[in-house]
């Protein structure tokens, strides 16, 4: 039990080493404007990579979220400088995302083909896509549509628990429910999994889907905070998803890991890049530090599993 | 067909376009009229739609024909395809904005060979397919434009900060190297305390300015040097209730920032006066044309904009402009 957790509370180790510092050197960090919005930039991120964590889980990766999180951001943006209201918007950019899962849940679970393969075409699909589309013009949105029409604290607020109602609800159900357990199931062995009943393919597919409207929600709660939308927006954030959940314990060759772990690797992930801006830090260290960490947490991992015999 | 109604089209249009010629203007005699072809990189786009009002007002003033075509989305092979039918249609001279570099070349080197005369603009081909170049901004014009904004609206004194796409984008470290050359040189009371990439992303720009917000609370201005960062930090200050106290100024295209500028959130937005860009563009295709323009001038005298620099072969439009809360209703790119 100990060691199951080693990589975990490293991380939240880190993570309070790092506060700490900045509680002492740079107290303006925890200020409580510039921190609402930073938590409410981040919220999107949370809820994209619960739904990659899922599908790590079950031994694949998807590398086009941040592309369908493009998509779907332009969707919604569209659906709403259409004048449309707020309801419908947020389904059409969830249906826009659950769509795009489906496509890569389908190729990979349905033709067997490999995950990495497939989520790297349709990443460049997605987004070549839009960019002969839109190029790269902004879609600016009526003015009652930021903040959900409510204020921007209240707003902001409404981001957070929609991300902390979700994350809460997963860790739950992944832990306590047997389809929770159908992903660790068949992330660990899907044979296994196969003989004792559980359709791996299936479970796969849902993995995709449910990734999918997840990157859909996603770019939902990204679109209503400013007036307009990016189309090259989400950018970068497969990146961040997947390093959020391998740097939380979430093994990427499957069936380990869970939400807490990936909701402590992201909070690292994302007060590393401010932090370096409160402590003054060159940005071109920025990535370095990020990229070591990453790799920190993948050693720490390494040595965990070397220790534990099969 | 369709492509032949296409082309009667615009011949019409450009026709229309210039009802009252005045071959005095043309150099080389009585009756010649020069024909000129311009194409946008897209037609649909606003920024090429208002360079396509000023060519048209270099058109009639030059008593030119202007024949106006492009793809309806950037797309370099269309762009090959209008340009060799304009080879065959034999006009005289052929403007561009190069969508590919390279993938132009061809197709303007055969015009070139069948004696027509080609100048780019916006963007450009390579040098060797083309006589001028029309380059509408200068990395020290855009530095030094951009500092001296900056010190006009802080009193030329306090800090600021820097958000810029890359580290490593060429054009952006020598846009950043006149910045810092100008801030050294006239302005000794204001300090530059950090520059942070956005990766070219409106929402990274917004998250670093809302960390430079308030890791650096004597902070005055925000600039923006590349065209998604400048709502991205404006939205920033707003949302940290900083609207005017910490200024907002950058690159951009005025239909992104319009909203942020209106509210005073964002004071100036640089960029060229794409107007007159056409409206150059046309001038010295024309002068190109009819022989008054010739590779080695240095100055070129170019109607309404007067006396226009040349350095080596590209036609400078000079200072970029700025477009602020007064005057940014009358652009609609």
């Amino acid at each position: 039990m100990r060691i199951r957790y080693f990589r975990e509370w490293s991380v939240v180790a880190v993570l309070v080493l790092l506060l700490g510092a900045l509680a002492i050197m740079a107290p303006a960090f925890f200020d409580g404007q510039p921190m609402l919005s930073r938590l409410a930039r981040e919220a999107p991120t949370l809820v994209a990579a619960c739904g990659i964590a899922l599908v790590i889980i079950c031994r694949q990766i998807d590398i086009s979220i941040g592309s369908q999180f493009a998509l779907c951001g332009v969707c919604a943006g569209l659906l709403a400088a259409a004048k449309l209201p707020m309801a419908v918007v947020c389904v059409g950019s969830i249906a826009a995302g659950t769509s795009l899962g489906a496509i890569n849940g389908a190729l990979v679970a349905g033709l067997g083909l490999p995950s990495i393969v497939v989520t790297l075409a349709t990443m460049v699909i997605w987004r070549e896509g839009l960019r002969w589309y839109r190029e790269g013009q902004f879609i600016n949105l009526p003015d009652q549509f930021q903040w959900f029409g409510l204020s921007q604290s209240a707003g902001q607020y409404t981001l957070l628990w929609i991300a902390a109602l979700l994350l809460i609800i997963l860790a739950l159900a992944m832990k306590h429910l047997a389809v929770g357990r159908f992903f660790y199931a068949v992330g660990s062995d899907a044979e296994a999994a196969r003989l004792a009943g559980i359709r791996p393919r299936l479970t796969t597919f849902t993995a995709f889907v449910l990734l999918g409207a997840f990157t859909g929600l996603a770019a939902m709660m990204n679109v209503v905070q400013s007036p307009q939308v990016d189309p090259k927006s989400g950018t970068g954030l497969e990146l961040k998803a997947i390093a959020a959940a391998v740097v939380g314990g979430v093994a990427i060759s499957g069936g380990r890991g869970n939400l807490w772990g990936l909701f402590a690797g992201l909070l690292l992930l994302i007060t590393i890049n401010p932090a370096l801006t409160y402590l003054h830090v060159e940005p071109y260290w920025e990535k370095a530090i990020q990229g070591a960490i990453i790799l920190l947490a993948v050693i720490a991992d390494g040595v965990r599993s070397r220790r534990q015999p099969h | 067909m369709k492509r032949l109604l296409i082309l009667s089209a615009v011949l019409a249009f450009a026709v229309g376009c210039s009802k009252s010629p005045k071959p005095s203007h043309n150099e080389e005699g009585a009756g010649k009229k020069l024909t000129i072809a311009l194409m946008p990189k897209s037609k649909g786009n606003g920024y090429f739609i208002s360079c396509k009002q000023g060519a048209d007002e270099a058109a009639r003033e030059l008593g030119v024909d202007l024949l106006f075509d492009g793809p309806t989305d950037p797309d370099p092979a269309r762009q090959n395809e209008i340009i060799e039918n304009w080879s065959t249609l034999g006009v005289d001279v052929i403007a561009v904005a190069c969508e590919n570099k390279e993938g132009i070349s061809t197709a303007l080197r055969k015009a070139r060979q069948k004696g027509i005369k080609v100048v780019t603009y916006d963007s450009d081909s390579t040098t060797d397919v083309r006589d001028f170049f029309v380059n509408q901004a200068t990395p020290q014009g855009i530095g030094n434009t951009l500092m001296d904004e900056a010190a006009r609206l802080t009193g030329e004194e306090g800090e600021f900060a820097i958000i810029t796409a890359s580290l490593t984008a060429a054009n952006m470290n020598e846009w950043r190297k006149n910045i810092e050359a100008r801030l050294a040189e006239k302005y000794p009371r204001m300090k530059l305390v950090a520059t942070k990439p956005c990766d070219d992303l409106k929402d990274k720009a917004q998250s670093e300015t809302t960390s430079l917000l308030s890791a650096y609370p004597n902070l005055k201005l925000v600039m923006a040097i590349c065209t998604p960062a400048v709502p991205g930090a404006a939205e920033a200050v707003k949302q940290a209730g900083k609207s005017g106290a910490v200024k907002v100024i950058g690159l951009g295209l005025p239909s992104e920032n319009r909203k942020y500028v209106k509210e005073d959130v964002t004071q100036s937005v640089i960029l060229w006066k794409t107007i007159d860009l056409g409206y150059l563009t046309i001038h010295a295709a024309n002068a190109l044309g009819s022989g008054t323009l010739k590779p080695g001038a240095a100055t070129y005298k170019a109607g309404r904009l007067g006396d226009v620099e040349i350095a080596g072969d590209n036609i400078l439009l000079g200072k970029p402009f700025i477009f602020n809360k007064e005057n940014i209703d009358q652009f609609d790119f």
